[in-house]
């Protein structure tokens, strides 16, 4: 065959060349010319540094400072850059590490995909801003090793433990959850409001691109800091908490076991919110060598300091309830305001005596009944509700009045702005049908049986941010703002959610209020809260006293000034007795100080009173 | 007449030569990469450096006793190899080994090979052996259908595995059927193809369309005679431009202008009687375009982000993260251009010693040359190979048997498609694909596949008096 096509050898040989070419071409180009790379002759890789953000502070209501940043110092290392012959000796001396701990931190899993001898890992986190100062002067001779800035709290008020929470690392499975956003060591919001406003405090991370030599030290920005990601700051958070207030209200409570809420009626935001025993926020500052220690003991305690009351217990309400009974009475048509119900001292059927009443006059209406928190008076109303569809139908009843609960915000968490809140809990007419199915089959339920639900004892169980919110609905004359701890945050305009601003109606009109406000002042004026009184501020209040294994609770919640309320209060003190003895005054100084802001010289005795009542001693 | 039988007189020794030569570089270079353990292994032919010396000891031999094998054998049995590496095409589907995500190995113990390695010998056997027979013309369509067949049948099972960069090379044949007359119109179309399927991927649709639209106008005014055309055109690509410039709302109306401006001057060309020219550049707008938006498409729409980042990192890498996805090549170049003029000298590259460069010994091999011996080595091993293809061009053109020839071609190309994209990819000019450098990285299969493609080339010279 012939071969015709010969010459095309030549073009073949040709673009073998220019192929050829061009390879060298760029090989002369990057070891040649390119000054990209060439002036960092000793660069051995490019490495990513994370850049961490500020997380947002956070403020009270009038934009003091309640937790702020302070830097902290991580150690971090590479390991196939450390130099073999380093002086180990001074470096543990200088870091008050002993060589042990030395060894153990360098011995990783080389054979996992966590950790890489030429990927940096934490080699010692959290050393503080001191024993930082003394080790960067010999930094240098340590080669491998380099410092990561980090921010942890700092607290400078030391109040508001429970509300603010505290932050920690987070753990493998947030990690693996997160999608990205964190990576091991980074911190997250623990409890509280660090938790609540975690998306919003943490900010964004930034990315730092630079050239590593061999030794692991920083020679130059990649490409001039083109690629770099500036990190973004979290959002400063204004909290509803008044830090006055707040601090106030721990004094009120040191040596006690319960909790405060104070909240603002009309808005539904949280002024103060107590939980006794708490801690020192600063015993877990990230970096407080004792943290763990601390924690550990915390932990222990059988005062449970870390327990948040405020949410987390869940107490029945006792005689507090009485007012809410009226109200869905009334509502309901089963009671008019001004009638009369006759109590020997007990509630008595069929001449049984069967719930026990103190001395008090007879009440011709409901807020006499309120005011001298008749048991007798107000166990007749309830079961009126209930029976109201007859004798034999008393789950309807029930159910109607546990619709009222349920609107009153009860039997399911509020949705406050706190993580992990209660819902406390309503009896209802199915747990009853089933319980008394248990005791004997086809065993029918009435009225009678549950007649301990009027006076808030029995399976009912309120949150105290129930408590306090049913006492804002009163002093609204019918509605609630859920309540939050959320203001807006400082130089932003991203608004707080919508639901923390709507008015929830509970369904009873303003009319039925009267009454029941009438009788929670005379309670104080000359009723069962006359602890509570303030010469010159109208408090409306109702006192409770809850039964349980020790010496009662003592509970008390109330709002002031009668007519346009500012401020409405829940106290409950455990194992305090009688509600008028502890939780009223401590009510009253709280609403005293918020609108007076001081205390008035003539009843300063009661502050010192409070202030140095130890009750730890009556707990069970 | 000259002697049958092992010929060693008449071997190529130019060719054997650089072979020895890049091997020896090869065993350097995989040594200085695992010389931290070759000091901890103690016993040398246990580390990765004693290995690949047996490797390159057995090779050496295989190149010996293949001189020994009558060199028509290849010839007769090239179908019968061929239809072998097919069956173990398939078969390694169905028995093979996962390795990274692809099914393109048999292991056998501690022994591995990859059949892809036997099909491309096998291919260029029965190519060159097809393409000897009687009737066969690059120049008749039934002719190209098998040739393209004969190559393309491997390249799809190959695909299968998927084995991208393996399957890659076998477009290298191409170069053997330009030489035995395959019309170069093919490469233009294949080119001009590739190029918008490449510039789809980067570029948005519509400056593709632009840029087409005005590149072709511009070959259709070099056709027109008439200078007062060239003005007309040439003042409306300007007041286009000048739209653009100032106006970027105004694009959609820039493109209609664009295309009528484009159509206007095929009109004008048709009735200067170039009515084919029109046509096909016309044509290869509407292609160009089609193939351009399927790429945008398929790119967007279809790819995962980590198979999009895969062709960022080639065609666009400053969009790519440098400790994520551009990392390997990043160091790469670091580590190549770290190297300098000199070099850091033998045994004292520290990117090599710190693990920084991945598969460094295997794909990577040539920044450990680029690191360590610097501009001079990388010159140097380039040029071995432009060298080695050469040398194997004059060889193929000096036999007289076509299956030789084209045989030698085959090799020639295999080879070239191996070092460019492996060289070009440590340096950034091509994507990341992993095929080794012959006779240099590490692999005992891959050695001895190549130490056997070039034996059998030198044998068949040795005897190109025969035929």
């Amino acid at each position: 065959m012939s071969d015709s096509f010969k010459k095309r050898q030549i073009i073949i040989q040709l673009i073998f060349l220019a192929a050829g070419i061009v390879l060298v071409g760029k090989a002369m180009q990057l070891q040649l010319i390119d000054s990209t790379f060439r002036n960092k002759a000793n660069a051995t890789a490019i490495e990513k540094l994370t850049v961490y953000p500020s997380r947002g502070v956070i403020y009270d209501r009038d934009t003091n400072l309640m937790v702020n940043n302070d830097p902290i110092y991580d150690l971090m290392v590479t390991y196939n850059r450390i130099d073999p012959n380093m002086d180990t000796s001074k470096f543990c001396r200088l870091l008050n590490i002993n060589e042990a701990f030395f060894r153990e931190s360098l011995e990783k899993d080389w054979r996992s995909d966590r950790f890489s001898p030429s990927v940096p890992f934490v080699f010692m986190s959290k050393i503080s801003a001191e024993r930082f100062a003394r080790f960067q002067e010999s930094l240098y001779q340590f080669p491998g090793f380099f410092v990561q800035l980090r921010n942890v709290r700092g607290y400078s008020a030391n109040t508001g433990a429970h509300v603010l929470g505290y932050i920690r690392e987070v753990n493998k499975r947030e990690v693996e959850q997160s999608e990205d956003v964190y990576a091991a060591g980074d911190y997250i919001g623990a409890t509280g409001l660090e938790a609540s406003y975690e998306e919003i405090l943490r900010g964004e991370k930034g990315a730092r691109y630079v050239f590593k030599d061999n030794l692991g030290r920083i020679i130059d920005n990649y490409q001039s800091k083109r690629r770099d990601v500036p990190p973004k700051s979290g959002k400063d958070l204004i909290s509803t908490i008044q830090l006055d207030l707040q601090a106030f209200g721990e004094m009120l409570m040191a040596n006690k076991r319960g909790s405060i809420i104070a909240l603002e009626p009309s808005s539904g935001e949280i002024l103060a919110m107590v939980s006794s025993p708490g801690y020192d926020p600063n015993d877990l500052v990230i970096g407080n060598e004792e943290r763990g220690k601390a924690y550990l003991q915390m932990n222990r305690d059988s005062l449970k300091p870390l327990f948040n009351r405020a949410v987390l217990a869940q107490y029945p309400p006792g005689s507090l309830f009485k007012p809410l009974v009226a109200l869905v009475a009334m509502q309901e048509g089963q009671l008019k305001p001004n009638r009369t119900i006759r109590c020997g001292g007990a509630y008595y059927h069929n001449g049984m005596r069967l719930t026990g009443c103190h001395g008090h006059p007879t009440c011709t209406s409901v807020s006499m009944a309120i005011q001298h928190s008749c048991n007798a008076y107000f166990v007749t109303v309830f079961r009126e509700v209930v029976d109201q569809f007859g004798f034999d139908q008393p789950q309807i009843g029930l159910d109607t009045f546990n619709a009222y609960l349920n609107r009153f915000g009860m039997g399911r968490p509020l949705g406050v702005d706190f993580p992990s809140e209660k819902g406390g809990n309503y009896p209802t007419s199915r747990y009853y049908t089933d319980w008394f199915n248990k005791q004997q089959e086809g065993q029918r339920w009435n009225s009678l049986w549950i007649r301990s639900l009027a006076i808030g004892q029995g399976e009912i169980q309120m949150t105290n941010l129930q408590m306090v919110n049913a006492a804002a609905m009163i002093a609204n004359r019918g509605y609630y703002v859920i309540p939050h701890l959320v203001k807006g945050y400082l130089n932003s305009d991203d608004p707080i959610p919508n639901k923390y601003f709507q008015r929830n109606y509970v369904g009873i009109e303003s009319e039925h209020f009267e009454p029941v406000v009438d009788g929670m002042e005379r309670a104080v004026l000359a009723g069962t809260a006359r602890s509570a009184y303030i010469p010159d501020i109208s408090v409306c209040g109702k006192t409770g006293t809850a039964e349980n294994s020790g010496k009662d609770h003592s509970i008390f919640f109330c709002f002031a000034p009668k007519e346009d309320p500012k401020i409405a209060v829940v106290v409950y003190v455990e194992n305090a007795g009688f509600g008028g003895t502890y939780a009223a005054p401590i009510a009253s100084l709280m609403i005293e100080k918020y609108i007076k802001g001081e205390i008035d010289p003539a009843r300063r005795w009661r502050l010192e009173y409070i202030k140095n009542a130890n009750l730890l001693g009556n707990l069970p | 007449m000259r002697p049958r039988g092992s010929s060693m007189k008449y071997m190529d020794w130019t060719t054997f030569s650089i072979y020895i030569g890049l091997i020896s570089v090869g065993l350097l270079m995989v040594y200085t990469v695992d010389y931290e353990e070759a000091t901890i292994a103690g016993n040398f032919f246990r580390t990765s450096a004693g290995k690949q010396a047996i490797w390159m000891v057995i090779s050496v031999l295989a190149f010996f006793l293949i001189t020994l094998i009558e060199w028509k054998f290849w010839q007769t049995f090239s179908y019968l190899i061929y239809g072998l590496s097919i069956f173990l095409l398939v078969a390694v589907l169905f028995l093979g080994t996962n390795i990274k995500g692809a099914t393109s190995w048999f292991t056998f113990g501690s022994f591995s090979f990859q059949p892809a390695e036997i099909a491309k010998f096998g291919t260029s056997l029965a190519l060159a052996n097809f393409l000897s027979t009687y009737n066969a013309d690059m120049r008749d369509i039934r002719t190209q259908f098998i040739s393209f067949a004969i190559f393309l049948v491997p390249t799809g099972l190959i695909l299968l595995q998927p084995d991208a960069g393996s399957a890659l090379v076998f477009m290298s044949f191409t170069i053997m059927l330009y030489r035995e007359g395959l019309s170069p119109i093919y490469f233009i179309v294949g080119g001009f193809l590739a190029g918008m399927l490449l510039l789809g991927f980067v570029f948005d649709i519509e400056y593709i369309a632009l840029g087409l639209i005005w590149g072709f106008t511009l070959i259709l005014s070099l056709n027109l005679k008439s200078r007062k055309w060239w003005w007309a055109l040439g003042a409306l690509a300007f007041f286009a431009t000048g739209i653009l410039f100032i106006q970027q709302d105004l694009f959609q109306l820039v493109i209609l202008l664009s295309i009528a401006v484009f159509l206007l001057a095929s009109l004008v060309v048709w009735r200067h009687k170039k009515g084919r020219l029109a046509f096909m550049l016309n044509t290869a707008v509407l292609v160009g375009i089609g193939i351009s938006f399927l790429a945008n498409y398929v790119f967007y729409e279809i790819l995962e982000p980590h198979q999009q980042d895969r062709i960022n990192v080639w065609l666009q890498p400053s969009k790519c993260d440098p400790r994520g996805s551009l990392y390997n090549v990043l160091q790469s170049k670091m580590a190549i251009s770290s190297g300098g003029l000199q070099g850091k000298g033998f045994l004292n590259g520290t990117m090599t010693k710190l693990n920084y460069v991945p598969e460094q010994s295997t794909d990577f091999i040539f920044c450990t040359i680029g690191e360590e011996q610097g501009f001079l080595g990388s010159f140097g091993i380039i040029a071995l190979y432009f060298l080695l293809l050469y040398r194997i061009t004059i060889v193929a053109e000096r036999q007289r048997s076509g299956f030789s020839r084209r045989y030698a071609y085959a090799i020639a190309g295999i080879l070239f498609v191996h070092y460019i994209i492996n060289i070009g990819m440590t340096m950034g000019l091509m994507p990341i694909i992993g095929i080794p450098l012959p006779f240099i990285s590490k692999g005992g299969s891959s050695l001895l596949g190549f130490t056997v493609m070039l034996a059998v080339l030198l044998k068949l010279d040795a005897n190109r008096g025969v035929g």
